[in-house]
């Protein structure tokens, strides 16, 4: 486990190490509440709902961002031999990286904290859906980030893992809209249904938003990113041969 | 220490390595030397196990490379062709990353860190970040890394380029002692590395072993069997038929008749016999010797001499391909 930490707090502080972290978190929160504040007042309503609604499409254009640079870095930096020849299992390379761009964007999540207090202080919200609505935004983003290190894994340049990581994490948010899913089920029958039900995030984030944390939900956000995590570190043993 | 047996790696269309073999002892340092795109960096990527081989097996310290790299990499340190830094870090902060990533904590992390330091003279540096160091600086912080932990075996692809002459002499000096205790295994392209640093040395071209041996032994081996240089005070014509018929001497070429001195340069079977007879010939006709030694080859010439015979020998194959 120890190893996981090393590598964790090496790429943790690898963030700090340019002013990009500190634009990025400063853009990230006046866009978001921007864009929620703006609809705020005209509704008249004392939730975090637009607030929530937007983020899986939001995050889809911050995320990759973070996730980018995890490989392609290294491998530009050369460093990619030091850690591939350390004496350790690219899992927990991988885990320790992963777990650096979470804890990353948990403090970008964490900074959205004054819409909660600002929310219940003007108006009778309900802290039970704030509080789901959270878990909720902290599992996608578990979801996207590790999408977006095995993507990151898979080039060379962190422009190409960028923009493939936003088209992938748009594809999995696609199949939840019932247009889509409406259109495939026309093609194959059934067949738009059940990638939305065992595929998409939707159902899973909409019970979450509904306040509901079902247990088939956070086995879902748990299995998909360890997947993910799991074929970043493949992919890393195959590369040797 | 290190077993390579039968090793190859294709890279797609390009053979990298084809069937290399070799062995290095403890404590022994070897040079790998050839041209640009050899096959050098391969072979130290394989014994790393960074890569793995396309067939064959290696060996480190008695633990197989394919079955445990885990193991493997714990005895080896290794500085790869392109100094693994992150520019974002402090000297100190990197080299506390790479020891704690090599399991290194406490008392034992600080006082590695400090022979390190103070080994790789990077006592002035240890609190700037890296992307301000010279590529000199660069260089040692990078030799520092692979060194943080100990290990009983060095792998050091191209330690001394971009480096100036003094950093050169600096970073040789320091393999040299490292050999006391470690295995060391170094890749070059410039000659005079291998002559100031090691005795033992593998010339590798397309992808193949094509010299393994002793430095000493490599140069008579390329100039072909022995050959003696030698000046006598004598007329032209009977030295030149009195050495011809010695047993020993297989060719005689005079290079210089002046003020009656005749030099010629010997080709023969056997360094000693041949000037042993050359010898008796002058006293039995009392010829002063005026002078008498093995003519130099150098590194280079070996060198040249070997990748040229290996062209050949690469050209013939395709050939009949």
């Amino acid at each position: 486990m120890s190893n996981v930490g090393v590598i964790f707090r090496r790429e943790f502080r690898g963030y700090f190490d340019s002013t990009i972290a500190y634009i990025f978190v400063v853009v990230y929160l006046l866009l978001n509440s921007g864009f929620f504040m703006s609809g705020f007042f005209l509704s008249g309503e004392a939730s975090l709902r637009a607030f929530f609604e937007n983020l899986p499409l939001f995050n889809i254009f911050f995320l990759p961002a973070i996730t980018m640079g995890l490989w392609a870095n290294e491998q530009q930096a050369g460093t990619f031999e030091l850690l591939m020849t350390l004496p350790m299992k690219s899992w927990q390379v991988v885990t320790g990286k992963y777990l650096a761009s979470l804890a990353f964007y948990t403090i970008a999540l964490a900074c959205t904290f004054t819409l909660p207090l600002m929310v219940t202080s003007l108006g009778n919200a309900d802290p039970g859906a704030i509080f789901t609505g959270y878990v909720g935004a902290f599992l996608l983003g578990a979801f996207y980030l590790a999408l977006g290190i095995f993507i990151s894994g898979l080039f060379k340049e962190q422009i190409a893992a960028f923009i493939v990581t936003c088209l992938v994490c748009l594809f999995f948010l696609l199949l939840g809209n019932d247009f889509v899913v409406a259109g495939i089920d026309g093609w194959i029958a059934g067949f738009g249904s059940f990638l939305r039900d065992h595929v998409a995030f939707s159902s899973h984030w909409n019970s979450l938003q509904r306040g509901v944390i079902d247990f088939s939900s956070i086995l879902y956000f748990l299995t998909m990113p360890a997947l993910f995590l799991g074929l970043n570190a493949i992919s890393l043993e195959r590369r040797r041969y | 220490m290190i077993q390579v047996k039968d090793v190859t790696k294709v890279y797609g269309p390009t053979m990298a390595l084809d069937h290399v073999s070799f062995e290095v002892g403890k404590r022994q340092i070897l040079g790998f030397l050839g041209p640009n795109g050899a096959g050098k960096s391969t072979a130290m990527k394989i014994i790393t196990s960074y890569i793995a081989p396309t067939e064959g097996s290696v060996t480190v310290g008695g633990i197989d490379v394919a079955k445990d790299p885990i193991s493997v990499r714990r005895l080896i340190g290794y500085l790869p062709e392109t100094t693994p830094l992150y520019e974002g870090m402090q000297v100190d902060q990197y080299l506390r990353f790479c020891a704690k990533a090599r399991g290194l904590a406490g008392a034992r992390l600080n006082s590695r860190l400090d022979w390190v330091v103070q080994q790789c003279g990077l006592e002035e540096m240890f609190k700037k970040d890296i992307n301000q160091l010279s590529k000199g600086f660069k260089q040692r912080t990078g030799l520092a890394q692979a060194l943080i932990h100990d290990p009983e075996i060095l792998i050091l692809d191209e330690p001394t380029t971009g480096l100036d002459p003094l950093q050169i002499i600096q970073i040789r000096k320091l393999i040299q002692e490292l050999a006391h205790e470690k295995t060391v295994i170094f890749s070059t392209h410039i000659l005079q590395e291998v002559s100031s640093t090691t005795d033992r040395v593998i010339i590798i071209n397309n992808g193949r072993i094509i010299a393994d041996g002793y430095l000493n032994d490599l140069q008579s081996d390329a100039r072909g069997g022995a050959q003696l240089r030698v000046a006598l005070t004598a007329g032209r014509d009977e030295v030149e038929r009195g050495l011809i018929s010695l047993d020993s001497v297989a060719q005689v070429n005079v290079v210089s008749e002046a003020e009656g001195v005749v030099t010629a340069r010997l080709r023969g079977t056997d360094g000693v016999n041949l000037r042993r007879e050359v010898g008796q010939l002058a006293a039995a006709r009392s010829w002063p010797v005026m002078e008498m030694g093995v003519p130099e080859v150098s590194l280079e010439d070996a060198f040249i001499e070997y990748i040229r015979r290996s062209n050949e020998q690469h050209g013939k194959e395709a050939r009949h391909v």
